[in-house]
C-alpha cells in the first residue's frame, strides 16, 4: 500500500542525495547545539559540584597580632582617715606605673603579650575582682609592715616618719610586676624550664577546663591480714571540699565523686624496710600508682581527671614514711602528687590496730588528709601561693604577711591571680585556635564549612571583643570599673567556642584529593565528547578553507 | 599527511599537555617547607604518654597481624602505660572466631607460653569500627560528641604518642579491613591538624607492613619519629608459622621488636639507638629504615621509656593547706 502523502514527502526528503550545502549547514547545526549544551552545562556543573562553605570572618581573625597588648587594670582604693591629696594619690599611680614598667622584660618573638597596669584612687573598692583596698593606718611601732587579708584588701601601717606615696608605689608595682612576670611564665606552650632539675609542677597546672572531674579514693593494701577500712568522706567532702567548690564555681565546676577500694594489692614498688618503720623515697614514688588493678576509671567523657588516693598500707609495712632528700628526713605529711594525674596520701593506722578490726576514719581524722588533697588539688588547678606577694619583705617595708583563707581554700586574691591567668590563656587559645582554622579552611579548599562553624567563630570573635570591653568599663563618673572576673568569663566561653568549631566532627572529608584524581573522574566522560566535537569543528573549518579557496579560483578563472 | 600521522599527532600534543599539567599540579600540591616549624629544643618534660596501636586486616588468615598489634599491647602495658592512655583498634575478633582452635587466646609463638588476649584487654575500637574515617577522627580530635573516653585521644601538648600500625600495605597506602585504604598524605595532614593543635609533643610511628618505609615519607610536620619495616619495592615476612591454627602467628618485624623489649623493663635506660641498632636485616628478610629528619633529639639520647613508659613526674606535697583550722589573729 503507498505511503501518505506527508510520510512520503518526508522519506523524500531523507532519501535525497546530500548536497554539499545542506552537509555543511547540518552540520554546523550539530555544533552549534552541543557548543549551546556545553555553555549552560559548564555552569550548571559548575554549582552542583561545588561544596558549601559558609564565609568565615577572616579579616577579623587575621586583626589579632601578638604584639597588640592586652591591658589588665588593676584599680586600687586607698582607704585611711590620715590627710591624703589627689595630688598624692597621682604621683602614687604614675611611679608605680614607671616602676612596673622597669620591671618588665622583652617580649619573646612569639608571644603574646600582656600589660598589667594600676590605677589608684580613693575610697572603698566595690566587690568586683580587680578592685583592691588598701587601708593604711599609723603604725605604733617604727616599721613599716603590710597585712594582706582574705578578702580584697590589705592593711598597711606606716609610721609617721614615714612618706606613704613611696611605699604604697613599692608595694602597688611589686604586686602588679609579680604577677605579670608569674603570667608570662605560666603559659601553656612557654618552655622555660632547663632540665629535668630545674621542673616544678607549679610550671606545669592543668589547662583551663570548663569542668574538672575528682575523684576520691580510699585504697585499702591488704583486708585479708590487715583491717578493712570506711571513711565519712560525704561529711569531709562538704565541710572542707564544698566551700573550695563553691569559690571555684564562677569559673569552672569541679564535680566530686568518691568510692573506696577494699582490696588494691601491693604496689608495683616495694618499700624499703628501717628498724621500725618502712619507707619510700623519691624516685620510687614514680612507679607507685598502679593503675591496671586501681580502678579510677571516669565516666565524663571529656573533663579532665584528677584522682586523690588516701592509702592504707598493709599492716606489715606501717608505719609506712616518705623520705626526703638525702638527709632520710620524714615527710610530715606523707602525701605526694602525680603531675596531671592527682595525688596520694599515706595513711598510718595506730600502732596498737588489730587485725580484722573495721577502721572508720572520721571526719576531724580526716582533716588533715583534706589539707594535703587541698594543697594538691591548689597545684593542679594552679593556684600559686603566697598571692599577691611572694616575699617577706621589699626594701620599703619590713614585714609583710599574707593571711590563708582557711575556710574556703582560696583567698579572693588567689582566686583573681587564677582568673588573670585563665583569662590569659584562654584568650590566647582562643586567638590561636581560630586562626589554626582559617588555615585550616583556606588549604582544603574541597572541605565544607558548615554554618553552625561560623557562627560559633563569629560568637568566639563577639567574646573576645568583650574582654576589652569589661577590662576596660568606665562608670558615668569616669571611673575605672574595672571586671576581671566578666572578662576571664568572656575568655573562657571564646576559647571553648573556638575549639568546639575547629574539632566539629564536619571538619574531616577528603583530606587527600589530587589533581590527578580529578583528571581520572572527568577525563572519561569528556574525552569521547569532545574527540567528536573537536574533528567537527575541524572539518568544518576545512570546508570553509575549500570554498573560500573555490570561490577564489573560480573568480580568477573568471577575471582571465 | 594521512590518518594515522593525525592521530600520533594529536595523541602527543594531549600527552604533552597531560604532563604538563600534572607537573604543575605536584608543583603545587608540593608542602612548602612553610615557616620553619619551631622545633622544641629544651629538655624532655613530656608529662604522659600514649599509644595507638592500629591492626587493620580483618579474617582469619591475617591472624599474625592482630597477634602483632596484641603483643605490642602487652609490651607497652608491661612498660607502665595505663589502658586509659591506649587505644586499641583490632580490625578483627580472631580469639573468639569460630576457626580458632584455641579459643578466647591469641598466640604470637607456636609454643603458646603467653597468651595474649587473657582476661585483662581492652579493645578500643574492634571490628568494623576500624576504618579510614574513625583512625583521621581519633588522630584529629573530631570524634562524635557521644563517644566515650576511652576512644578519645585526649593527649595535650605535653603526650608522647607512640603510634603502631600493621595490616597490607604498598606504596604509600595501607589497607583498612580489605575494602578501603588510607594514603601516606593523609596520615601526614593528620599529624599536621595534630601539630597545630598541639596535640603532641613527640609521636614515634611504627609501621609494619609491605612497603612500609613509604608511609611516613610524606611527613611534613616536626618531632616526630619513624620506623618502617621494609623499603619501597620491598615485602614484609611473616615468621612462626602455627600448624595447629594453621596460620602465622607473627610478623618478622614485629617479633625481633619484641624479642629486643624482653631485655627492657620499667626503670630500664636503654635508647632508641639500641632498638634500631638491633635490626638484623639477615634476619627481619627486609631492610627496616628510620626517619630522624624531623625529629629533633639524638636517637642515643631518647630513652625507649620515653614512648613506651609511664611517666609520672611527682612532687612531694610538703605542706598541708591549714583547711578548717581556725583562723590566726
Amino acid at each position: 500500500m503507498p505511503l501518505p502523502a506527508k510520510l512520503r514527502v518526508f522519506f523524500k526528503r531523507r532519501n535525497e542525495p546530500k548536497t554539499v550545502i545542506s552537509v555543511h549547514s547540518e552540520r554546523i547545526v550539530v555544533l552549534v547545539s552541543i557548543l549551546l549544551v556545553l555553555l549552560l552545562g559548564l555552569p550548571l556543573w559548575w554549582s552542583t559540584t561545588r561544596v558549601y562553605r559558609a564565609e568565615l570572618p577572616t579579616e577579623d581573625i587575621a586583626k589579632f597580632k601578638h604584639i597588640d597588648p592586652l591591658h589588665i587594670p588593676f584599680v586600687f582604693y586607698i582607704d585611711t582617715n590620715m590627710s591624703i591629696t589627689v595630688d598624692s594619690i597621682n604621683k602614687i599611680e604614675k611611679s608605680a606605673g614607671l616602676l612596673i614598667d622597669k620591671q618588665r622584660a622583652l617580649y619573646a618573638p612569639n608571644e603574646w603579650s600582656v600589660r598589667y597596669q594600676a590605677s589608684v584612687c580613693q575610697g572603698a573598692a566595690p566587690k568586683i575582682p580587680g578592685h583592691y583596698t588598701l587601708t593604711i593606718h599609723e603604725a605604733s611601732d617604727a616599721l613599716v609592715s603590710v597585712d594582706i587579708a582574705v578578702g580584697r584588701t590589705a592593711t598597711v601601717s606606716v609610721p609617721k616618719t614615714t612618706a606613704i606615696e613611696p611605699v604604697l608605689a613599692q608595694l602597688i608595682s611589686t604586686m602588679v610586676a609579680k604577677e605579670e612576670q608569674e603570667a608570662r611564665r605560666r603559659r601553656p606552650g612557654s618552655h622555660k624550664s632547663s632540665g629535668k632539675a630545674a621542673w616544678k609542677h607549679s610550671d606545669r597546672a592543668l589547662k583551663y577546663s570548663a569542668e574538672y572531674a575528682v575523684t576520691f579514693t580510699l585504697l585499702n593494701e591488704d583486708p585479708v591480714d590487715g583491717v578493712s577500712v570506711d571513711w565519712d568522706i560525704e561529711q569531709a567532702v562538704s565541710q572542707y571540699i564544698q566551700p573550695f567548690v563553691d569559690a571555684l564555681r564562677p569559673l569552672t565546676k569541679l564535680t566530686i565523686t568518691s568510692q573506696v577500694l577494699h582490696h588494691a594489692g601491693s604496689p608495683p614498688i616495694k618499700p624499703q624496710r628501717a628498724n621500725n618503720y618502712t619507707y619510700l623515697s623519691s624516685d620510687m614514688l614514680t612507679h607507685f600508682v598502679n593503675s591496671p588493678s586501681w580502678n579510677l576509671a571516669s565516666t565524663d567523657p571529656i573533663s579532665p581527671m584528677l584522682n586523690f588516693i588516701l592509702y592504707v598500707p598493709s599492716l606489715e609495712s606501717q608505719p609506712m614514711h616518705i623520705i626526703q632528700g638525702d638527709a632520710h628526713k620524714q615527710l610530715r605529711t606523707n602525701a605526694f602528687l602525680v603531675s596531671q594525674w592527682g595525688g596520694i596520701t599515706i595513711a598510718n593506722l595506730p600502732k596498737d590496730t588489730i587485725p580484722g578490726s573495721h577502721i572508720v576514719f572520721s571526719q576531724a581524722q580526716m582533716q588533715e588528709y583534706m589539707g594535703a588533697f587541698i594543697a594538691q588539688l591548689r597545684e593542679h588547678i594552679g593556684i600559686r601561693r603566697d598571692v599577691p606577694l611572694a616575699c617577706k619583705s621589699t626594701p620599703l617595708i619590713k614585714n609583710i604577711r599574707v593571711r590563708q583563707a582557711t575556710a574556703t581554700g582560696i583567698s579572693d586574691w588567689e582566686l583573681d591571680a587564677l582568673l588573670r591567668q585563665w583569662l590569659v590563656d584562654n584568650r590566647e587559645t582562643a586567638i590561636t585556635t581560630l586562626q589554626s582554622l582559617t588555615r585550616l579552611v583556606d588549604s582544603m579548599q574541597n572541605m565544607v564549612v558548615m554554618d553552625e562553624i561560623k557562627t560559633k567563630v563569629d560568637q568566639s570573635l563577639f567574646e573576645l571583643g568583650a574582654i576589652e570591653g569589661a577590662l576596660n568599663a568606665f562608670n558615668p563618673s569616669n571611673a575605672p570599673v574595672t571586671d576581671h572576673l566578666k572578662a576571664c568569663q568572656n575568655a573562657a566561653m571564646a576559647s571553648t567556642l573556638a575549639e568546639s568549631a575547629f574539632f566539629d566532627p564536619s571538619m574531616v572529608s577528603m583530606l587527600y584529593f589530587p589533581d590527578q584524581h580529578k583528571y581520572a573522574i572527568y577525563l572519561p566522560f569528556f574525552l569521547p565528547v569532545a574527540l567528536p566535537l573537536l574533528t567537527a569543528i575541524k572539518r568544518v573549518l576545512k570546508a570553509r578553507k575549500e570554498v573560500a579557496r573555490n570561490s577564489k579560483d573560480a573568480k580568477k578563472t573568471k577575471d582571465e | 599527511m594521512n590518518l594515522w600521522q593525525q592521530a600520533m599527532r594529536a595523541a602527543g600534543a594531549i600527552l604533552a599537555l597531560y604532563t604538563l599539567l600534572c607537573c604543575v599540579a605536584l608543583a603545587v600540591a608540593d608542602p612548602s617547607g612553610e615557616a620553619k616549624m619551631e622545633q622544641f629544643f629544651d629538655q624532655d618534660d613530656h608529662t604522659n604518654n600514649w599509644a595507638v596501636l592500629v591492626c587493620t586486616s580483618r579474617f582469619w588468615f591475617n591472624y599474625r597481624h592482630i597477634s602483632n598489634t596484641l603483643s605490642m599491647y602487652r609490651t607497652v602495658k608491661r612498660m607502665g602505660i595505663p589502658d586509659s592512655h591506649i587505644i586499641l583498634m583490632l580490625a578483627d575478633d580472631v580469639a573468639c572466631n569460630p576457626r580458632n582452635s584455641y579459643p578466647a587466646a591469641v598466640y604470637d609463638h607456636p609454643r603458646k607460653a603467653t597468651d595474649l588476649y587473657g582476661d585483662n584487654v581492652e579493645v578500643d575500637y574492634r571490628g568494623y569500627e576500624v576504618t579510614v574515617e574513625n583512625f583521621i577522627r581519633l588522630l584529629t580530635g573530631r570524634v562524635s560528641v557521644d563517644t566515650p573516653r576511652s576512644k578519645r585521644l585526649l593527649t595535650d601538648d605535653k603526650s608522647n604518642v607512640f603510634i603502631y600500625m600493621t595490616g597490607h600495605g604498598g606504596e604509600d597506602f595501607l589497607k583498612f579491613q580489605d575494602s578501603e585504604e588510607i594514603n601516606s598524605y593523609d596520615i601526614a595532614d593528620a599529624f599536621q591538624q595534630m601539630w597545630e593543635k598541639k596535640r603532641y609533643k613527640e609521636i614515634l610511628f611504627v609501621i609494619d607492613t609491605c612497603q612500609a618505609n613509604t608511609m611516613f615519607s610524606k611527613f611534613y610536620s616536626p618531632n616526630i619519629l619513624s620506623i618502617g619495616s621494609s623499603r619501597k619495592g620491598e615485602n614484609s615476612y611473616s615468621y612462626f608459622h602455627d600448624y595447629d591454627l594453621g596460620v602465622s602467628v607473627i610478623d618478622r618485624f614485629t617479633y625481633y621488636n619484641l624479642e629486643f623489649f624482653e631485655s627492657v623493663d620499667m626503670s630500664s635506660k636503654r635508647t632508641m639507638a639500641d632498638l634500631v641498632g638491633a635490626y638484623n636485616t639477615t634476619l627481619i628478610y627486609s631492610h627496616p629504615g628510620v626517619r630522624t629528619d624531623l625529629y629533633s633529639r639524638k636517637l642515643n639520647e631518647t630513652y625507649l621509656t620515653d614512648f613506651f613508659g609511664a611517666v609520672q613526674n611527682i612532687e612531694l606535697t610538703t605542706e598541708a593547706f591549714p583547711i578548717g583550722q581556725p583562723e590566726s589573729p
